[in-house]
């Protein structure tokens, strides 16, 4: 019997997996969006289908500003988990009033700072297990 | 509410064991069982098993099942496992305590257990990655050491804590750890091996972690009635609180540094406990990094906020200090398999607060505390008393 591995680090993305399907979808068109609540209006991140404010469990899409500034960030080196390459640049990035934990993807760790503005970028992953493709959030230097 | 106390402790080799998820039980129900010499397995009415992951590394769940059938025990009155990641231990004694405190139990092993390494190495860190948003952060290849790095961070920049004073905290747990003959590490540490060691996630090195471990601890648990019947020392459950914040990084306060989930929950635990920070001898807090200790001085009221760094630079945490954090040697010394940390933790305030620590002995003790954070914004403080 072989050694059983089969472990998916990535969300499945699709209508028939998540409520929020509309996220990646607006992820593979280029567009950084979450959910406002139609009942309070609060606006979250991550993206929620349930509002912790008033209960509601109805939303609307709305697009954030492609354009964040690098609230704090670490840079790690070793220990990353398997699927992984280190050095991961690991980054809380703040985009209108929100703050979204994403990676920064650059070639220069080093050069990043706290402050440093940062531009969005839809990140293609691994697909999922049917073969559809994937994006996360992700910013790069601006 | 009826009072509680620990009757009884033990606590496995922790390490890279040659050892099964069962033979962990096996070893820590023997050890617990060993210092209770009026117990036997048949006598407990109740087992609850603080376990996070069995089911990535033994391929296992149904845990509190399998091991009630393991020891011996036959649970009448509760049988649960718990999982609150590097919580599940403490939570599992909050459970236990509020069963025997209600009069629904009376006599409550709790066991903490887990088999963290793997024979495919990176599979240990893979798994460990299952207590961070798997949707929105894990996915990224979040794990724990740069979440506490962001804190470090935070707290170097507003308060001029320094990398050393972060490797101050290694190097005192590395030297505890040397006195623990179930330590992982024995061989204690430099402040130059500290912040030589290398980097896993800046600011943090190697020796500002702790490492990936197995093993097992456990306690048991009695009503007044029982304990006073079972041991002459028994050690009382004085006070209890949890609080939560946030569990992705995106929900946490702003400042990653300020922990006030950390102040609720001792505050809830000093209040009923009857006690001041002031009056704290031993503290087994959660230093699954060197600045989580840090940070942990300042949130249960140690010292200021911003001082966790001269706090530790000072020696006001180590033996002599104003209180010893961390005698058995803390998750950097002694490791963290998961489960097992909070309920190990328990067990070195049970010997301590016994005066059965040996080398280890802090002098007169008399009120011990127990923490875990499983995550920056969740956190878990027990207070004890002899």
């Amino acid at each position: 019997m072989s050694y059983f591995r089969a472990i998916d680090p990535l969300p499945l993305q699709s209508a028939e997996q998540t409520k929020l399907h509309d996220f990646y979808a607006h992820l593979a068109e280029g567009r950084l969006t979450t959910t406002r609540c139609r009942g309070c209006g609060r606006l979250d991140w991550p993206p929620r289908a349930f509002c912790p404010e008033c209960a509601a469990d109805d939303y609307d899409w709305v697009d954030l500003p492609r354009d964040g500034v690098v609230h704090g960030f670490t840079v790690q080196e070793t220990g990353v988990p398997a699927g992984f390459t280190p050095p991961l640049v690991f980054a809380i990035v703040k985009v209108g009033g929100l703050r979204i934990f994403a990676p920064v993807l650059t070639r220069e760790p080093a050069a990043l700072q706290v402050g440093a503005r940062v531009r969005f970028v839809p990140a293609r992953v691994a697909d999922d297990p049917k073969g559809a493709p994937r994006h996360l959030v992700a910013f790069e230097p601006a | 509410m009826r009072k509680v106390a620990l009757v009884g402790a033990g606590v496995t080799k922790f390490g890279v064991r040659k050892a099964s998820y069962r033979d962990l039980i096996w070893e820590a129900g023997k050890a617990c069982f060993d210092s209770v010499p009026a117990v036997k397995p048949r006598d407990l009415d109740g087992l609850v098993v603080g376990s996070v992951m069995p089911e990535r590394t033994a391929f296992q769940s149904h845990i509190s099942s399998m091991a009630a059938e393991a020891l011996g025990i036959r649970p009448s009155s509760l049988s649960a496992r718990t999982e609150h990641m590097c919580a599940s231990g403490t939570v599992g004694i909050r459970y236990a305590y509020a069963f025997i405190a209600a009069g629904l139990a009376d006599l409550v092993m709790v066991l903490g257990v887990e088999k963290l390494n793997q024979p495919v190495a990176d599979e240990a860190i893979l798994n460990m990655g299952m207590g961070v948003d798997r949707e929105w952060e894990a996915c990224h290849g979040l794990t724990a050491p740069p979440c506490f790095a962001l804190a470090a961070q935070k707290h170097m920049a507003r308060y001029g804590t320094t990398e050393e004073q972060l490797g101050r905290v290694g190097v005192k747990n590395h030297t505890h750890a040397a006195r623990n003959p179930t330590a992982h590490f024995q061989k204690g540490a430099t402040l130059e091996q500290v912040l030589c060691s290398r980097m896993i996630s800046a600011p943090l090195r190697l020796f500002m972690c702790s490492p990936i471990t197995d093993g097992a601890a456990a306690v048991i648990l009695a009503s007044e009635e029982r304990a006073r019947d079972l041991t002459r020392k028994p050690v009382w459950i004085l006070g209890t609180g949890q609080a939560l914040d946030g569990f992705t990084l995106s929900s946490l306060p702003e400042d990653y540094a300020h922990w006030p989930a950390m102040q609720r929950a001792a505050g809830a635990a000093y209040r009923m406990a009857g006690i001041t920070p002031r009056d704290v001898d031993l503290a087994e807090v959660h230093d699954c990094f060197a600045i989580a200790e840090v940070i942990a001085y300042e949130e249960l009221g140690f010292c200021e906020k911003g001082e966790g760094g001269r706090f530790v630079e000072k020696g006001r945490s180590d033996y002599g200090g104003d209180v010893v954090v961390n005698p058995r040697g803390g998750l950097m010394g002694c490791g963290h398999p998961l489960g097992a940390t909070g309920v190990a933790q328990a067990a070195e305030v049970f010997a301590q607060l016994r005066d059965e620590a040996g080398s280890r002995q802090v002098a007169e003790a008399r009120i011990g505390l127990t923490h875990n954070n499983s995550g920056m914004g969740e956190h878990v403080v027990m207070v004890y008393g002899r």
